[in-house]
């Protein structure tokens, strides 16, 4: 895609969401399209990780709900302005996953995957714990001030507004990935992620390329965290638990991560679905489940692979990871 | 002091249960199985099922059964289909399997605690250096050894588990020489479920049941077959028992944080040695 069409498309993108917003009127479809857009930053950002370092997380829940955590906490003690806590979350957690990305991703395969889960636990066990600071298991409401960014925080509050805001951030994020994927940072995750030892021998620093996409997978996964903080006026441990980082890897699954929007479109069926199926809603984690097995097993390279094959699109990006592969393990 | 110690290695013996069965099945498929924590919990809550209508060791016996049937046609429909699949792809399939499970297990019992008396002949105390111990528990230490042993038994003196074991290395080379690898690993699938089942059952009269309780111990049992290294038995059998006193000593020492511990055990010998401490693979 051009730079052209890109800005065309992304002008585009804003216009239906603000289109959508203001032209609904149903309050509770408009919340609904609110949480799956945040599911949809939340799983854009384990699907980075997946789709250029061919690593899977168990644990990104600790940026979605640390963020939360941090405006939360700011704010209580009124150290900074709002503005200031929304920059210091998401900023401060970027840096934080860079530093542990250092360390991190030097180790392969399933442990990876098993050491993100141990940090992501050890952030839930200590939120929940900690009742002095963030009201233990019961969580802790966000104060949010009166204006934020010079918005009125009403405004945004309001089911059209935070829609509108949250799609935005949506788009931005997926134009700002799909520009800087396109240089010369995506050709050297990708070609790390199909063979680090290849990449290293052709005189490429491995290191500091996988522990930024994981580091701006973070940082991604915690600018949804801030939004959906915003959006409810409250966090609780349950934002930081394993089950829901496993929650937000099956929809980068079912979505597929062979184009950059398919996390995203593995959000909205979630919720889509969800709300479909309404009154057997309670029987729905096993539905999602059973799903996930469906998919996986006939559609590998989940609804967005599959709908771009339907429509026969040719193939603008490389091929889907095939996480861990043992080519990309050998290298240590 | 002591009978911190002694609850570790009560924890640490159910822990053993768990996790051989998760190293059995790293080691045969290669599938890290997020479902092994929902496959003890059923089992436990079979086991009281059957309880209501027998007794308890009926139901030691019955539920493993059950278990085992379900792990014998998990490998044959699941495992074996996908076994030229990524394996990071099938331990996603465990993941559908544990919600599904989860779901499952509260529809049929509900989401009210239940819980389990002890059977009859273990309802007494002994006096261990001053202090009341639950001859339950000691039942269930000597549980996990007998497991541990045999196991180690098994596969270093049986033909079947020198077969295990040499599938476990290299499974293409094995089914050359003749071995039936996708019998072998049906038959070691169902004795890894047959394990959380029991494991269920042993623990279900001093844990009480309830939906919760698979998501407690997985990640315990995660935290002890990554240490021990994935696929080793041997080290999985040194990492309970270690992760069991840390944690008692943990409580002891360091009340605030022990919770933390084993996780930071974990991160520590990941990052130290990413194969675990007997592991040779990743």
């Amino acid at each position: 895609m051009k730079t052209s069409h890109l800005s065309i498309a992304t002008v585009a993108a804003l216009a239906i969401g603000a289109a959508v917003a203001f032209g609904l009127s149903s309050g509770t479809l408009l919340s609904l399209l609110t949480q799956a857009t945040h599911y949809a930053i939340f799983a854009l950002g384990v699907g980075l990780l997946l789709r250029q370092n061919g690593m899977v997380s168990f644990g990104h829940a600790l940026y979605f709900g640390s963020s939360g955590y941090i405006i939360a906490i700011l704010l209580q003690l009124k150290a900074v302005p709002a503005e200031a806590a929304v920059g210091i979350a998401v900023l401060g957690l970027t840096a934080f996953a860079f530093v542990i990305g250092l360390v991190i991703v030097r180790v392969p395969g399933v442990a990876f995957g098993m050491l993100t889960l141990a940090i992501g636990q050890m952030a839930f066990l200590t939120a929940s714990r900690s009742r002095g600071l963030t009201g233990g298991a019961d969580g802790m409401n966000v104060d949010w001030p009166s204006t934020l960014f010079g918005v009125p925080t009403e405004l945004l509050l309001k089911p059209a507004g935070m829609l509108i805001l949250s799609w935005s951030v949506l788009v931005l994020v997926l134009l700002g990935l799909g520009v800087l994927l396109r240089g010369r940072f995506g050709s050297v995750t990708e070609a790390t992620r199909d063979n680090e030892e290849r990449a290293r021998f052709i005189g490429i620093r491995t290191l500091l390329p996988r522990a930024a996409v994981y580091a701006l997978s973070g940082g991604i996964t915690s600018l949804a965290g801030v939004l959906a903080a915003l959006n409810t006026g409250f966090i609780s441990p349950e934002g930081l638990h394993w089950s829901l980082s496993g929650v937000a890897l099956m929809m980068v699954v079912v979505g597929g991560t062979r184009v950059l929007w398919g996390p995203a479109l593995g959000a909205a069926v979630y919720f889509l679905a969800k709300d479909v199926l309404g009154d057997h809603a309670q029987h729905w984690m096993a539905i999602f489940g059973t799903a996930l097995i469906v998919v996986i097993v006939f559609a590998p390279e989940g609804l967005s692979g599959a709908l771009c094959r339907l429509l026969r699109t040719p193939r603008r990006q490389p091929p889907a990871p095939a996480a861990g592969n043992p080519s990309a393990r050998v290298a240590h | 002091m002591f009978i911190h110690l002694f609850n570790g290695l009560v924890y640490g013996a159910l822990l053993i249960i768990m996790c051989s069965g998760l190293a059995l099945i790293y080691g045969l498929r290669r599938v890290v199985n997020f479902a092994h924590g929902s496959l003890y919990m059923l089992g436990a809550y079979i086991g009281y099922t059957v309880m209501l209508k027998t007794n308890f060791w009926v139901a030691l016996a019955v539920a493993p059964a059950v278990m085992a049937l379900f792990g014998v046609l998990l490998d044959r429909y699941g495992f074996r289909l996908l076994q030229n699949r990524d394996p990071l792809t099938v331990v996603l399939v465990t993941f559908g399997l544990l919600l599904v499970l989860e779901d499952f297990v509260v529809a049929v019992w509900g989401k009210t605690n239940l819980s389990v008396s002890t059977p009859a002949a273990l309802a007494f105390s002994v006096d261990m250096f001053g202090h009341a111990v639950p001859a339950y528990r000691i039942a269930v230490i000597f549980v996990g050894a007998a497991v541990a042993l045999g196991l180690t038994a098994w596969l270093r003196l049986s033909r079947a588990g020198l077969f295990v074991r040499s599938a476990s290395t290299d499974p293409v080379t094995t089914a050359m020489q003749g071995v039936n690898t996708d019998r072998l690993s049906a038959f070691v699938v169902g004795l890894g479920c047959a394990l959380a089942g029991l494991a269920g059952v042993v623990a279900a009269p001093f844990l009480s049941l309830s939906p919760s309780m698979s998501s407690d111990v997985i990640i315990d049992s995660f935290v002890v077959v990554v240490v021990g290294g994935l696929g080793s038995l041997a080290g999985a059998f040194i990492a309970a028992m270690v992760l069991g006193m840390v944690q008692a000593l943990g409580t002891v020492w360091l009340p605030g944080s022990s919770v933390l511990l084993p996780f930071l055990l974990m991160i520590a010998v990941l990052i130290w040695k990413p194969a675990g401490f007997a592991g040779s693979r990743t």
